[in-house]
């Protein structure tokens, strides 16, 4: 595997770098036809003191001039469009590294990390990008040259000025300076009441229902206000606290005739400074430091990038799931767990797993919630890398195994039965894309979907909706279970898929599950024991290792566990609800 | 254009005033910075006459100091209004979302409707929180001061003034050609970014599922087409608005080149001094310095107004009425009495009617979508009905005061909201009062005491996100304790929530039991053994009550309830490995 450890904006950019060279490059044509009119007009006014009568002279000097100016702007703009077309592909070259990346990163990283900051990351944050990388170029080159070569032109013509009107520019950076003491002072703290505004906010919003349901509106209300009222304080106060300065700053820094002004007329006085020099000292003096104030706040945007660039780089620099791509011959269909050890974020949640899971047998992990059953299922699917030990089907260690060939073997039906927003046939002949349209309803029609689907509105062509918003629970379930039977994978993993989503239709699904697992080699996570009581074997998982493993009989027989599990979901079952009202009163 | 500023200010509401304050002192501000022209006019006057003196550099040196001085101060002023109307406009808007949402019928709420609120409150405030400040300041001053600056040239020459504001008409006006293509344009590009939003977040979340079925190659091919889609869709609106740019900036520069060759014609002939041309060929420099730089920033001002569109779209969300006073009811009986409710254009619910005395338990049961959950949706009044009435006590429970209606219910819900705060407060959520011994008792009865006990910090520890995990039962239990905290006399309960954690059914039965204990309990029911303890079942079918009785009377008959007795006893006694689905029942 590739160590990408670090990966930085010139990374996307080099491949468009032509889009911004050109960009640059157009940016520098523009900014030398955008200095002829300086030029222009310093003539013209030469020519007006020294008496010049000839008007066409000066129509021609001001055609000179109009000309560089349409053509400077005409260059900003074609360098502005070639900034921007580099700056889409490459927006779009960081969307689709990622999307790209999304296929190779492990199971685990796709169900642990909430789907709502991956596509924020992938869509609002990388469009944001978009201002700074398309504007830095063409303002930063246009911003910084023009002021540099009005500057060199003054120091030829006269560099005692050129000097005097470059003063207030360090008057206005002890004032920057002065800003930047006081900024971070107060900045944390708003920062943090930001955040915590945020927090609060979504808390509020979120949990209204619960809120209003608890008569609590009142005191959530007081705490989102407070929040809210907070975080404008914080801001107000933290900027009246650099604001005098910001102000003395962004008046200082462009007045620069407080000192061409005065200065130009003592070295008037002693003969050292023509009328004509002076004038156009006076002119070109206005138009420096504007731009030069405006390309220091451009920087802004470089750590507005790099942040962001930070954030998809952490997306792109998360491991492959390293696996090979050669087939490989599997001696059977036996799975074999040895010493398996997986620690997920900080907590080892299994502490050397041993068990075997012969082909065709069905295999129940049982065990109290948060004891590592579904872990287990996981890692035999391979969300994840284990961290210590083996998993070997048919004898080859799953490692080995190309991550294709793992997911043919294994069908794998959980709660969450994620559907596409494309028809219902569709999502069912996903399990196996070459499917007729018969073979798909006869699937259908095993898993007990099929007179749901013909009373939809457009039958088995009926669009399943964002995320399947126009099925039930229980509709949606039975779809996901048939597009398992249509992959027919001689693996089938349950977990917790027969939970009660839809009660309504539990008979229904169960019919469809035992059709689903027939002849499978099946590993189930059982919610209600009554359902695995038949299995061949049953593994207690407790604190991360196997308690037991056994018959239902051998278990109630030499597990305590189990069969406090077991009664106290008899209990359950007998105890089930509610007294009469009538006893109650 | 005028019109978003129209817009903008009647969005600022209580700070319109401000807003209007910090324009008036960007105004001053425009004014002093215009006093140095004063001072270049001093050493001009007196360069052109030759006269150039000691008094000269003085007085130059003084108009400076008073331009620059007045500047900052008035610069101060402003940004401190600006800074107070937009973060307290900001601040004054969450608010009213915030308030807006207590008048909204809990019904209303949903996952879609929570995410866009959400959104609207954090983003597109933050958005605008951030944009309007610099936006409608810079571009607003920009068109001031450009103005300003031509009615004072106005009074030195009022031929070279009219050019001056031609160029900033001719401005405005192609930047409204610019605003109304980029109006055209972006619905284009809005579509193509909330499908782009679709698209990756079904990307996102599906690809587990279309990595088992090996689609991950197509997935991916179909996601670089919204991609590519958005890329051009952003790309086009771009190509559009830079013409425009270039334009803008043209049609300036030609009024400024205009302006310096007209002075230079009227001096040659005679109709101006030199002293007045020169000035002319000066100001042609500084005039629209302002508005080219405040160019790209008009650009932003739809932005603004698509997100003041967002956040006043909040307004339109429906509205409980809330003229009911009475505070007490006589008794807890419920009554239905012909309501029929529908959810926009469908309806759901058709004149049902029905009774529920006080104390006594009622199950609900009916296939999927037969209205279940609208049914004791409306007794709490998360709805208003569109016909007939539901009584508390005998009273319409519009007449109630919304709190005190609430009060009396007490629901567990399907998906269980914890707060990001310690358990103890989030079960203290249910009765701000009470004391931890309070506290501990109900985690006692819900059955949470040991697991809270177990965690780290007890009930000192934080939930949520960033905090401790707990399993699904486990939140299960949590809200019912908090609901048995809040000890109100009717429980409306959906029995799937009870069963979600499967291995602590026997725990999550005995909080129950111990929730309802002495209740009125309305339930929608799926457990066999619930309904048949009911003392009065409703069985629901598209919106209708088509079977109501005891379990004995109903079982007799042929009908919806008799097949769903039968299902669940299938459904109950299931084994998976068993060939025949009606196997090893216990």
């Amino acid at each position: 595997m590739k160590q990408t450890s670090s990966i930085g904006i010139m990374d996307f950019i080099r491949p468009h770098k032509g889009g911004f060279l050109c960009s640059v490059v157009l940016s520098v044509l523009g900014v030398a036809s955008g200095i002829v009119p300086y030029f222009a007009v310093a003539k013209m006014i030469n020519l007006l003191i020294v008496g010049e009568q000839d008007f066409s002279i000066y129509l021609l000097w001001c055609s000179v001039a109009l000309v560089a100016f349409i053509m400077k702007s005409v260059f900003h703009g074609f360098s502005t469009k070639a900034s921007h077309e580099a700056t889409f592909a490459v927006l779009s070259e960081i969307r689709r590294r990622i999307a790209s990346k999304l296929t190779k990163v492990s199971m685990g990283y796709l169900t642990d990390t909430p789907s709502g900051k991956l596509k924020s990351s992938m869509v609002e944050r990388v469009e944001q990008m978009e201002v700074p990388l398309a504007h830095i170029i063409p303002e930063m080159t246009s911003n910084l040259l023009v002021p540099v070569a009005v500057i060199i032109y003054l120091f030829v013509l006269d560099w005692r000025m050129a000097l005097v009107s470059l003063i207030t520019i360090p008057i206005g950076i002890l004032c920057y300076m002065a800003q930047m003491k006081e900024y971070p002072k107060k900045y944390g703290a708003v920062v943090q009441a930001g955040k915590h505004m945020s927090a609060t906010t979504v808390e509020y919003i979120n949990g209204i229902e619960v809120i209003k349901a608890f008569n609590q509106s009142a005191v959530s209300y007081g705490k989102f206000t407070q929040a809210v009222h907070k975080n404008a304080e914080l801001i107000l106060d933290w900027m009246k606290s650099t604001q005098g300065y910001s102000a003395l700053m962004m008046t200082i820094w462009p007045a620069v005739l407080i000192g061409v002004l005065p200065i130009g007329c003592i070295f008037y006085m002693n003969g050292s400074l023509t009328t004509a020099a002076f004038i156009t000292i006076m002119i070109l003096s206005l138009g420096i430091v504007g731009p030069l104030v405006f390309a220091i706040f451009l920087t802004d945007d470089f750590s507005k990038i790099s942040t962001i660039v930070g954030e998809i780089s952490s997306i792109l620099s998360e491991p492959d799931l390293d696996r090979p791509l050669q087939h490989k011959n599997l001696n059977g269909l036996d799975i074999t767990l040895t010493d398996v050890k997986f620690a997920y974020k900080d907590t080892q949640v299994l502490k050397g797993i041993n068990l075997k899971i012969k082909q065709g047998t069905t295999t129940a992990l049982v065990g109290p919630s948060g004891s590592g059953k579904s872990t287990i299922a996981k890692l035999i699917a391979s969300y994840w890398d284990i961290d210590e030990g083996t998993i070997t089907i048919g004898g080859v260690d799953i490692k080995k195994i190309p991550a294709d060939q793992v997911m043919d073997l294994i069908g794998y039906v959980s709660q969450d039965n994620f559907l596409f927003n494309v028809s219902v046939r569709e999502n069912i002949r996903m399990g196996n894309p070459n499917a007729s349209d018969q073979e798909v309803e006869e699937i259908a029609k095993a898993a007990g979907c099929h007179e749901f689907i013909m009373g939809l509105e457009h039958g088995y062509e009926t669009l399943v909706g964002g995320a399947g918003s126009h099925l039930s629970g229980g509709e949606r379930q039975r779809i996901a279970i048939a597009r398992a039977m249509m992959k027919n994978a001689p693996v089938v993993i349950l977990d917790e898929a027969t939970s009660y989503t839809d009660p309504e239709n539990e008979a229904v699904i169960q019919d469809a599950v035992n059709r689903l697992t027939k002849g499978k080699t099946l590993i189930v996570i059982a919610h209600r024991l009554s359902t695995i009581i038949q299995s061949e074997q049953i593994a207690v998982v407790e604190n991360g290792k196997i308690a037991a493993t056994g018959t239902h009989e051998e278990l109630l027989k030499n597990c305590p566990l189990y069969t406090d599990m077991w009664k106290a979901h008899i209990q359950a079952k007998d105890s089930a609800g509610m007294k009469g009202g009538a006893e109650n009163v | 254009m005028f019109n978003a500023y129209k817009r903008f200010f009647a969005f600022a509401g209580k700070q319109k005033k401000t807003w209007y304050k910090g324009m008036g002192y960007e105004l001053l501000r425009s004014i002093f910075e215009a006093i140095q022209f004063i001072a270049l006019l001093v050493v001009l006057r007196a360069l052109v006459e030759q006269n150039v003196t000691g008094e000269t550099a003085l007085a130059a040196l003084g108009v400076m100091l008073v331009s620059v001085t007045g500047a900052a101060v008035f610069w101060y002023l402003a940004h401190n209004s600006e800074g107070q109307a937009n973060y307290h406009m900001c601040e004054e808007k969450r608010i009213r979302i915030g308030e807006r949402m207590k008048y909204m019928p809990m019904g209303y709420f949903n996952s879609q409707s929570l995410g866009s609120l959400t959104a609207a409150a954090t983003s597109t405030m933050e958005d605008l929180e951030s944009m309007s400040f610099a936006v409608i300041a810079r571009t607003m001053v920009g068109i001031i001061r450009t103005v300003v600056f031509s009615i004072a040239i106005l009074f030195f020459d009022w031929r070279i003034g009219l050019i001056f504001l031609l160029g900033v008409l001719l401005f405005l006006f192609v930047n409204s050609q610019l605003l109304k293509k980029s109006r055209q344009l972006s619905p284009g590009r809005l579509q193509a970014q909330t499908k782009l939003v679709d698209s990756v977040l079904e990307y996102i979340q599906g690809m587990s599922v279309v990595r088992a079925f090996h689609g991950d190659k197509a997935a991916n091919q179909t996601l670089n087409k919204t991609i590519e889609e958005t890329e051009y869709q952003n790309f086009k609106l771009e190509r559009k608005r830079i013409p425009y740019n270039v334009l803008e900036q043209i049609v300036l520069r030609i009024a400024a080149v205009a302006a310096v060759l007209l002075s230079i014609w009227l001096y040659l002939s005679g109709a101006m001094t030199l002293f007045t041309c020169l000035m002319m060929a000066i100001s042609a420099f500084l005039v629209y310095s302002e508005l080219e730089s405040a160019g790209e920033m008009f650009f932003m001002l739809p932005m603004i107004d698509a997100s003041i569109d967002r956040v006043e779209q909040i307004d339109h969300a429906p509205r409980m009425d809330e003229q009911g006073t009475k505070q007490e009811t006589k008794n807890r009986d419920i009554t239905f009495e012909h309501v029929s409710f529908s959810y926009g254009e469908r309806e759901i619910i058709h004149d049902v009617s029905f009774s529920i005395p006080e104390g006594t338990t009622t199950a609900i049961v009916g296939p999927s979508g037969s209205g279940k959950t609208t049914l004791t949706s409306l007794m709490a009044r998360f709805w208003d009905v569109d016909s007939g009435t539901v009584k508390l006590g005998g009273t319409d429970i519009r007449e109630y005061q919304l709190d005190s209606l609430m009060a009396n219910f007490s629901m567990v819900f399907q998906t269980v909201y914890l707060f990001n705060d310690t358990i103890e407060n989030n079960i203290k959520f249910g009765k701000p009062g009470a004391t931890h011994e309070e506290v501990v008792a109900v985690a006692k009865a819900a059955r949470c005491h040991d697991f809270i006990s177990a965690l780290p910090d007890g009930y000192d520890t934080v939930i949520g996100e960033g905090g401790a995990t707990i399993s699904g039962g486990e939140r299960q239990r949590l809200s019912i304790a908090r609901a048995m905290l809040k000890d109100s006399p009717i429980i409306i309960l959906d029995e799937a929530t009870a069963n979600v954690d499967p291995e602590n059914e026997a725990e999550l039965q005995e909080a129950i039991e111990a929730l309802t204990h002495n209740k009125t309990i309305i339930m929608i029911a799926h457990r066999l053994k619930t309904v048949q303890h009911a003392d009065q079942i409703l069985v629901l079918e598209a919106g209708r009550i088509i079977q109501r009785g005891r379990h004995e009377d109903l079982i007799k008959q042929d009908g919806i309830y008799a097949d769903f007795v039968q299902s669940r006893k299938k459904a109950e006694s299931w084994s998976i490995a068993g060939e025949g689905a009606l196997g090893v029942g216990v």
